[in-house]
């Protein structure tokens, strides 16, 4: 039987390669992934339309706006929250007695009249036509309520604002006083922050829903995402508001709002970075809205240090500031946005007083400091994520301003989340210069001076001053402008205490950012305020 | 009668019925190439190779930093503020502070690399001695190694990792040992695993019959054989060890400034990306995962050789 040899198959000889399993496999996972990244990377390609959006291209009658705040707004209450921003919601639902205009003068909102009938009296009249979103009617216990529990409530922001607690008398169904025991000529400013509240339902805490007096009502309220929605109040006593509804949420990332605006999923960001701002001016659909703030950021001395500090040395406090070119820092890390302070106030605020302005002079700092015996100064600066714009970049930029006149500059940043309360108050740990932002919703410069140079030894014993600043001559000279109902003696009371305050160099630096709004330009009628915050019930949306 | 004792003819393979000796084999090298084997060496040898291309573009440069003539990564001029990739004297640009974006990425990835490199040798060290002795001893000291590796493995690692810098403050030291700490169970889980295999090895079995002490059988002849496949396990987690590094640094939990790290350079960078400045995010971002892909790459082809070798000994 013949044997049948098995031949060598040369290479050509194979036939033509199959396409194998692998093959096959390998390009159904390729088409399988195009088919599922495809649509992804065609989102990111570009920004969303305004139509695919629920609230930006809203274009129902009255209209939809849409706001994206950088904070969380906590609460539609202000007993403990009340940044800038947010007044612009609060008030869109809560009113007080007054609040504080375009001028950063109080005008009367639920008072027909707010009168100092005696120095330590005021005599407020409630206006007989207001009433709430159920149409109920505001009581004078009301506003009794309202401003108890604004003093009962723990840390609260605005009860710190007042010098005491008014005694509330009342005196007809529409008529009540509040006394003082020493006069307070800005109580009708200071009365702009209590918002009324019907006084079955208030409670010495924020309050996330509930009625008020004010243009809008709330139809649905998420304090945990900080998400709301607002609705046209079709009860309010006055003028009603243009829009339909108002959609209210918060955005940290800076980047991830102005996306939220160019692409229309948003109508208006607020307080802005100088970065973004110049980056949105190029946008033809949007409008970046600029006006002179009240707020101040400083970089504020700790002056619970012990007099064996150079730092407790005024001479070394002022050295320190030489070393800062702050022209260089306004526009390189601040686009021109803020105003450098020339005085301890924002100039912006009634009762402001020049007193002298940040120099520039590395060669006089470091002299000054080998004169007080500080050459080669350590200092430890602390601040707060995001306390203001581009806050790291900024010191950073100090503290190499810091070692070019021989002074060491740790940098510590306090991450957000209530941690920087006990740094404030020395009890987690030691610093040096604290980077703060000092707010002001009353356009008085008393209540900036009084909230931050007004410390008794009294307060310092609860760490209760502002960082240990306390100055008994200084102090008295603000309580009695605060007492003095003549105004032109009160500005020259306050003048002295600026003059005197100066005199201590109580910051390294210190200046005041522009408020910086982006609106797509469908929205219309937005007046921003010097205090940050605008009057939502006038605003219009077109298109 | 003369008896002949011719050694026995061995038979002719070749002409054995059946056999495939004499004729050419059916296997031919253009099938020897496309087998699986084969595919998988080279496999191995190309993921080396681009491997080692990735991490080398990064790492020669950072570790070479120092002797570079860059600019201060700290110290910049506002003047120069996000100047933008190929401006004069700045290659990739510089940051808002008008520092050197080149500068402060090579001497950022220092940190990272150093914080890296001393995590995974601490974690490394504290995993194989751990996972030997659980895998060696057995009885009450594996059931203690394997439930402590359980329990740690059921963290959350990155809000732990968080939680213990918050409370012992961002520093080298600190945030070294937390990745170490993060990352021993992986190496501890191999170890064990390789010495539960080679402990039941007749090898052993010899030493001890020889009269070594236990500690002496896993140290002398135990751990060097299993040694190989856990470095390049160790060597693996360096790339994890970067990205949790860099993590930290970008949630604010790093080395505090202004000394740059990779992670505080992409956070910085993050807001000004979408107004026109993307290179201060990009370039260190490409720095990242250049590193880490590059580090995979040689650690899976290393792998790949490893499993091979075991192979071919068996």
């Amino acid at each position: 039987m013949p044997q049948q040899t098995p031949s060598r198959v040369s290479p050509s000889d194979q036939p033509a390669r199959q396409h194998s399993r692998r093959s096959i496999l390998k390009f159904g996972s390729l088409a399988g992934a195009g088919l599922i990244f495809a649509p992804v990377l065609a989102n990111c390609a570009g920004p969303k339309s305004a139509t695919s959006t629920s609230t930006g291209g809203a274009a129902a009658a009255g209209g939809a706006l849409s706001i994206v705040l950088n904070r969380n707004l906590v609460s539609l209450d202000n007993k403990l929250n009340q940044y800038d921003a947010a007044v612009t919601v609060q008030r869109a639902v809560r009113e007080a007695l007054t609040r504080i205009g375009d001028k950063l003068t109080p005008e009367l909102v639920l008072a027909e009249s707010f009168e100092q009938t005696k120095p330590t009296v005021w005599t407020v009249k409630l206006r007989d036509d207001i009433h709430y979103s159920d149409k109920s009617k505001v009581t004078v216990e009301d506003v009794e309520t309202a401003l108890k529990l604004y003093f009962e409530v723990k840390a609260g922001y605005v009860a710190s604002q007042f010098p005491e607690q008014p005694t509330f008398t009342k005196v007809d169904d529409r008529t009540f006083t509040l006394t003082t025991k020493n006069p307070v000529v800005s109580l009708n400013s200071l009365m702009s922050n209590i918002l009324i509240t019907p006084a079955k339902d208030n409670k010495p805490e924020e309050l996330g829903t509930g009625l008020g007096t004010g243009p809008f009502t709330i139809a649905s309220a998420d304090s945990g995402t900080g998400t709301y929605r607002l609705v046209r109040n079709a009860n309010y006593w006055g003028t009603p508001a243009k829009l339909e509804e108002v959609n209210v949420s918060y955005q940290e990332e800076e980047g991830a709002r102005v996306i939220a605006i160019t692409s229309g999923q948003t109508d208006v960001i607020d307080t802005i970075t100088p970065e973004s701002a110049a980056s949105l001016k190029t946008n033809s659909d949007i409008d970046v809205i600029e006006t002179p703030g009240t707020r101040l950021i400083h970089l504020f001395y700790n002056f619970r240090k012990p007099a064996s500090s150079p730092l407790a040395n005024p001479k070394v406090r002022e050295a320190l500031s030489y070393a800062i070119d702050h022209q260089s820092l306004i526009k390189a890390l601040m686009n021109g946005q803020v105003t450098s302070a020339e005085g301890v106030v924002p100039t912006t605020l009634a009762g402001f007083a020049k007193t002298g302005d940040y120099v520039y002079d590395a060669a006089k700092a470091k002299q000054m400091l080998a004169d007080n015996g500080a050459a080669g100064l350590k200092v430890r600066i602390i601040w707060e994520d995001s306390e203001f714009a581009g806050a790291s970049r900024v010191l950073e930029a100090v503290s190499q301003m810091f070692a070019a006149v021989g002074v060491t500059a740790e940098l510590k940043m306090i991450p957000k989340g209530g941690e920087i309360n006990a740094w404030r108050r020395g009890e987690a740990g030691d610093w040096d210069i604290l980077a703060n932002g000092y707010g002001n919703q009353t356009g008085l410069a008393l209540t900036n001076l009084q909230g931050q140079y007004g410390g008794t030894a009294e307060k310092e014993k609860t760490r209760d001053t502002y960082h240990g600043f306390v100055f008994p001559d200084i102090t008295a000279l603000l309580d009695q402008a605060a007492a003095e109902s003549d105004e032109a003696k009160r500005t020259d009371l306050l003048k002295q205490a600026q003059e005197k305050i100066w005199a201590q160099w109580p910051a390294v630096w210190a200046w005041t950012p522009n408020n910086v709004l982006a609106k797509r330009k469908r929205v219309q009628s937005l007046n921003l305020r010097a205090t940050n915050s605008y009057d939502l019930a006038a605003v219009t949306v077109s298109g | 009668m003369t008896t002949s004792t011719s050694a026995p003819r061995s038979p002719n393979l070749s002409e054995v019925p059946g056999s495939i000796l004499g004729r050419d084999s059916a296997v031919n090298k253009v099938l020897l190439r496309r087998s699986a084997a084969a595919r998988r060496a080279r496999y191995s040898t190309i993921k080396i190779w681009v491997g080692a291309i990735c991490a080398g573009v990064v790492i020669i440069p950072v570790v070479l930093a120092n002797v570079l003539p860059l600019p201060d990564p700290i110290v910049g001029q506002l003047s120069d503020s996000a100047l933008p990739p190929f401006s004069p004297g700045h290659l990739l640009g510089t940051d808002p502070n008008g520092r050197d974006l080149l500068s402060r990425i090579l001497h950022g990835g220092q940190t990272s690399l150093v914080i890296g490199m001393l995590a995974i040798f601490v974690s490394g060290l504290f995993g194989i001695v751990a996972g030997a002795a659980a895998g060696y001893f057995g009885g009450w000291v594996d059931t203690f190694i394997s439930r402590l590796l359980e329990a740690q493995m059921a963290l959350p690692l990155l809000l732990m990792l968080l939680l213990v810098v918050a409370l012992f403050g961002p520093s080298i030291p600190v945030i070294t040992l937390v990745i170490a700490f993060a990352q021993w169970p992986e190496p501890a889980r191999i170890t064990r695993a390789l010495v539960l295999v080679e402990r039941e090895k007749p090898y052993v079995a010899a030493a001890r019959v020889l009269g070594l002490r236990k500690f002496s059988i896993l140290r002398r002849h135990v751990v060097p054989n299993i040694l190989q496949q856990v470095l390049v396990v160790v060597l693996l987690l360096l790339a994890q060890a970067v990205l949790l590094e860099s993590a930290l640094s970008f949630l604010g939990a790093g080395v505090q400034r202004p000394y740059p790290t990779w992670g505080g350079i992409i956070s910085d960078g993050r807001e000004l990306f979408v107004t026109g400045k993307p290179w201060l995010v990009t370039v260190p971002g490409v720095a990242i995962a250049m590193l880490v892909v590059g580090v995979n790459l040689v650690g899976d082809g290393l792998r790949d050789r490893v499993r091979r070798a075991k192979g071919d000994q068996a």
